[in-house]
Parts: structure tokens; C-alpha cells; sequence
């Protein structure tokens, strides 16, 4: 396999750490609603971007059935229509799996300018579901969403690598 | 311990199962299929519940914070807040003990009315109160989620209401919570009688306006409708009891080119920041079932499906 030059070996991602992460972005959603912004259109969606994160970085493990699934919790949880978040996720994976290669090569900053477009498509999708099904216009506001996403993605990206840049053999100069 | 080349494992070489665009077709017509059974055919209430408890846990662990801040918030009230209140709630309850001193002789004198004009009596309604834990995060529909479900004894279709007026009914119910759809929703219609007029009419959830408002359809262009009209419920729906404020009118707009005439009307009860609520009975069962209807004494010519 060809390393991109200065690429650091990492770790074995450990799957329950992968699992709990996305069921903390799902929680972290249900945080951002109940407690600070309500059903604001502008919130972004931690979750896309989590989801986002494991599909390029762990493709085998994480890839369109898990995001299927996860977007029918979110569409659960927000008693809105069932599907609509399933299969804008289904979309958003699909469009990891075909960066998925390219994307690590870049720096985190010009990383978060690829996905971007990525979560504005998840919005779009969401939108024009709704629309479809008779539903209401959010809000022009949905468009700062995708934006917070993208902005998301660096500091996402260096907490949920940092388990597997852990040394290998640990000892007392370097604990962790 | 292995190192394992950028910290995943090597793909396999034959076994990879299906492309990345079958699986996409797949899911997408799946989740397209979802949607349509639920919208059309409202089938997927069992698949809801089974998910809806697999989360129930995350859902209540991030209640605890919510609830711990409603907790403090209500702790932390200065001593000269509380007297204030006192004070207002002194005055309302004095004001309203002369209505509710009378309440029992009208009701009673009502039901003597009632009694000898062989009315039905109105269905009596019981209620059970309940808070409102959050909003529904879908910025598309106004819903909000309660504490308490189908375990507690809520039923579909039940109204809620709060101590200013009517909030909206419940319309989707699961083991531990409830989803009330306001009234404020874009497909929420509530059957309203105006309180000065008498005239009935149906008003809808309407957010083009302003965030919370909703509006009084199909009323004429000189329809005698003014600014600050009281709408109660009209009882006419099977799902409201009468008589239970619903909103004030607050912008009529008359035009020429307009059939009808555009109204708009501010919610009583507190839409967007809902506590505390009761959820009364659903009236329902008490109504009577419509009669079949008859066969039409003109015999009409058959006319065709477009």
C-alpha cells in the first residue's frame, strides 16, 4: 500500500470504540436539541460528520448499511418522516465510499472543504423529501448547517484518531 | 501487538460483498419504500416503537441534564420574583374563585336545561397531567415530545392542553413518551368557533408569517372576523372538547382578488415553550358513530371518474 508522505502508522481502530462514537454523535444531537437549541434548522448534525469520519477511515466497518440504520434512529428520535434521514445518510455514504481514497491525502483544512459538499447534499436530500411529502420550508438558515459541518470535521477528525496515534508499547516517557 | 498498516486491516482480495452503488440502490429504494408505507399507509408504527426503545436510554440520559437545569432554574428564583408571582397569582385566583364559585350551580342548571330540552349531555373529560420534555428536533413540522405514554395510560388522539389554552393533540404514541403535534403545525387543523360571531371555522397551523401563528381559512372577504376575536374550540371534531381557548385574532387582511379573506391568529397557550401540560381523555369514544348515510331520493346521472 503506498503512505503518503509523513503519514504516521496508527493503531488497530478498536470496533467498540468506532460503535460508541456514533451512538455518542446520536446522543450528542439529542443534547443539542433538548437543551440548548430546539428544533433550530441551523444545528449542525454531529452525526454526519462522525459517520463521515469512520466511513473513509474504516470503510470495511463502517459503510451504507450503518449509516442506513443510524438515520432511522435520528428519524425516530425526531418524529419526523421514516426514511428521510435513512436515505439521505444512505446518500452521504455512499458519496464517502467514492472519496474515500483521495481524501486522507489532503490537509485537514482542505479535507473539510471536500466534505463540505458531502453534508450540503445530506440537507438537500432532506429538504427536497420533505417538500415532496408535503412537509413546510424549514428555514434559509439550514444553509449555515453544512458550514458548521464542514468546520466540524478537523477537530472531529484529530479526537477520533488520537485512540490510535497511542504508542505501541507504552511505558513511564510515554503513558499514554 | 500487530501494527497493522494505517490502522486497518488489508481489504480482502475476493470476498468484498456487494459495490458500494448496489448497496446505495438498495438502502435508497428501501428508505424510499419506508417513507411511502409510512405516510400512505401508516404501517410502520411496530418498526417505530422497537427503534424508538432501542434509543429510549440515550434519550433519557440526556433528559437528566434538561430536567437538572429545569430543577435549578426553579431553585435560583430571587425571593422578590417569588412575591411577584404571589402576587399575580393572588389576583387570578380571586378573580377566577367568582367564575368557578358559579361553575357548579351553571353546570347544574345546564344539565336541568339540557335535561328538559332531551339534549345530550356534554361528555365530561378527564385529564392527566404530563411535562413536555423537548421539541422535536424536525425543523420541517412543530411537534413536541412528553414524559409519559402509552405505559401511563395516554391514548392517540388525546387533546393537550396548558392552563392558557389548547396546545395541540397527541399523535403518535410509544411505550414511554408521546408525540404531540401543536397546533401550530403545518398540517394541524383545529375546528374553532369565534367566541363574539358565533361562526365557525377551521384554522391551520401557519409559519410563513411569523414562527408561531396559525391561520383562520376559508372565512369570506366580508366575513365578520376583527382584530382581537377570542377562537375557542367548536367540539364539532370529535377530538377537542368546545369551549377551550385556542387563539386571538391578531392581522386580518381583506383584498379584492381574494375570495377569502387572510387571518392570522396568535396561539393562547405557550406553543413554543411548553412545561407543563394536561392531556384530557379522548373524546372519541364518547361521541356517537355517524349515521350511514342514505341513499340519495334523486336518482342522479352517473357521472364518471375523471
Amino acid at each position: 500500500m503506498i503512505m503518503r508522505p509523513g503519514q504516521q502508522l496508527l493503531l488497530q481502530a478498536n470496533p467498540f470504540f468506532i460503535w460508541a462514537t456514533l451512538f455518542a454523535a446520536l446522543f450528542a444531537n439529542m443534547l443539542f436539541n433538548m437543551l440548548l437549541w430546539g428544533r433550530s434548522a441551523w444545528v449542525p448534525d454531529i452525526l454526519s460528520v462522525v459517520l463521515v469520519f469512520w466511513t473513509v477511515n474504516q470503510t470495511l466497518r463502517v459503510g451504507v448499511t450503518a449509516a442506513f440504520i443510524f438515520g432511522l434512529f435520528m428519524d425516530v428520535y425526531q418524529g419526523g418522516l421514516l426514511g428521510q434521514h435513512a436515505m439521505a445518510y444512505t446518500v452521504l455514504s455512499f458519496l464517502a465510499i467514492m472519496i474515500h481514497r483521495r481524501l486522507l491525502w489532503f490537509s485537514l483544512s482542505s479535507q473539510a472543504l471536500q466534505v463540505l459538499p458531502l453534508f450540503a447534499v445530506v440537507h438537500v436530500v432532506e429538504i427536497v423529501l420533505t417538500l415532496l411529502l408535503g412537509g413546510s420550508w424549514p428555514s434559509w438558515v439550514v444553509i449555515f448547517a453544512p458550514l458548521f459541518e464542514a468546520m466540524l470535521w478537523p477537530v472531529l477528525s484529530v479526537v477520533l484518531l488520537a485512540p490510535q496515534r497511542r504508542a505501541p508499547d507504552p511505558d513511564e516517557n510515554r503513558p499514554l | 501487538m500487530a501494527l497493522a498498516p494505517l490502522g486497518r486491516e488489508p481489504p480482502p482480495l475476493f470476498r468484498q460483498g456487494p459495490s458500494a452503488l448496489s448497496k446505495l440502490i438498495f438502502y435508497s429504494a428501501l428508505a424510499l419504500f419506508l417513507m411511502v408505507a409510512d405516510v400512505r399507509f401508516q404501517m410502520m408504527q411496530p418498526l417505530r416503537t422497537v427503534l424508538a426503545t432501542v434509543i429510549y436510554p440515550f434519550q433519557w440520559l440526556a433528559m437528566r441534564p434538561v430536567l437538572l437545569v429545569q430543577e435549578v432554574d426553579s431553585w435560583a428564583i430571587s425571593l422578590g420574583e417569588t412575591e411577584q408571582d404571589r402576587e399575580i397569582l393572588r389576583t387570578k385566583l380571586t378573580l377566577q374563585s367568582q367564575r368557578a364559585l358559579q361553575v357548579d350551580q351553571l353546570t347544574l342548571e345546564n344539565r336541568r336545561l339540557r335535561d328538559l330540552l332531551e339534549l345530550k349531555g356534554r361528555p365530561g373529560v378527564a385529564g392527566i397531567a404530563a411535562q413536555a420534555i423537548y421539541d422535536a428536533a424536525d425543523p420541517y413540522s412543530r411537534k413536541i415530545i412528553l414524559d409519559k405514554g402509552s405505559l401511563q395510560g395516554l391514548a392517540l388522539g388525546a387533546p393537550v392542553i396548558d392552563d392558557l389554552g389548547v396546545l395541540g393533540q397527541i399523535t403518535r404514541l410509544y411505550p414511554l413518551t408521546s408525540e404531540v403535534t401543536l397546533i401550530t403545525d403545518h398540517d394541524h387543523a383545529t375546528p374553532v368557533l369565534n367566541a363574539r360571531t358565533g361562526a365557525r371555522g377551521v384554522a391551520y397551523g401557519e409559519n410563513s408569517i411569523h414562527a408561531d401563528a396559525i391561520e383562520l381559512r376559508f372565512m369570506a372577504a366580508n366575513a365578520d372576523v376583527a382584530v382581537g376575536d377570542l377562537l375557542t374550540t367548536s367540539g364539532v371534531d370529535g377530538v377537542y372538547p368546545p369551549g377551550l381557548p385556542v387563539a386571538r385574532v391578531e392581522k386580518v387582511e381583506r383584498s379584492t382578488t381574494d375570495v377569502f379573506a387572510r387571518i392570522y391568529c396568535m396561539p393562547l397557550a405557550l406553543v413554543a415553550g411548553a412545561g407543563h401540560v394536561l392531556v384530557l381523555a379522548p373524546l372519541s369514544p364518547a361521541i356517537e358513530p355517524r349515521p350511514a348515510s342514505e341513499p340519495l331520493a334523486v336518482v342522479s346521472k352517473p357521472r364518471g371518474r375523471r
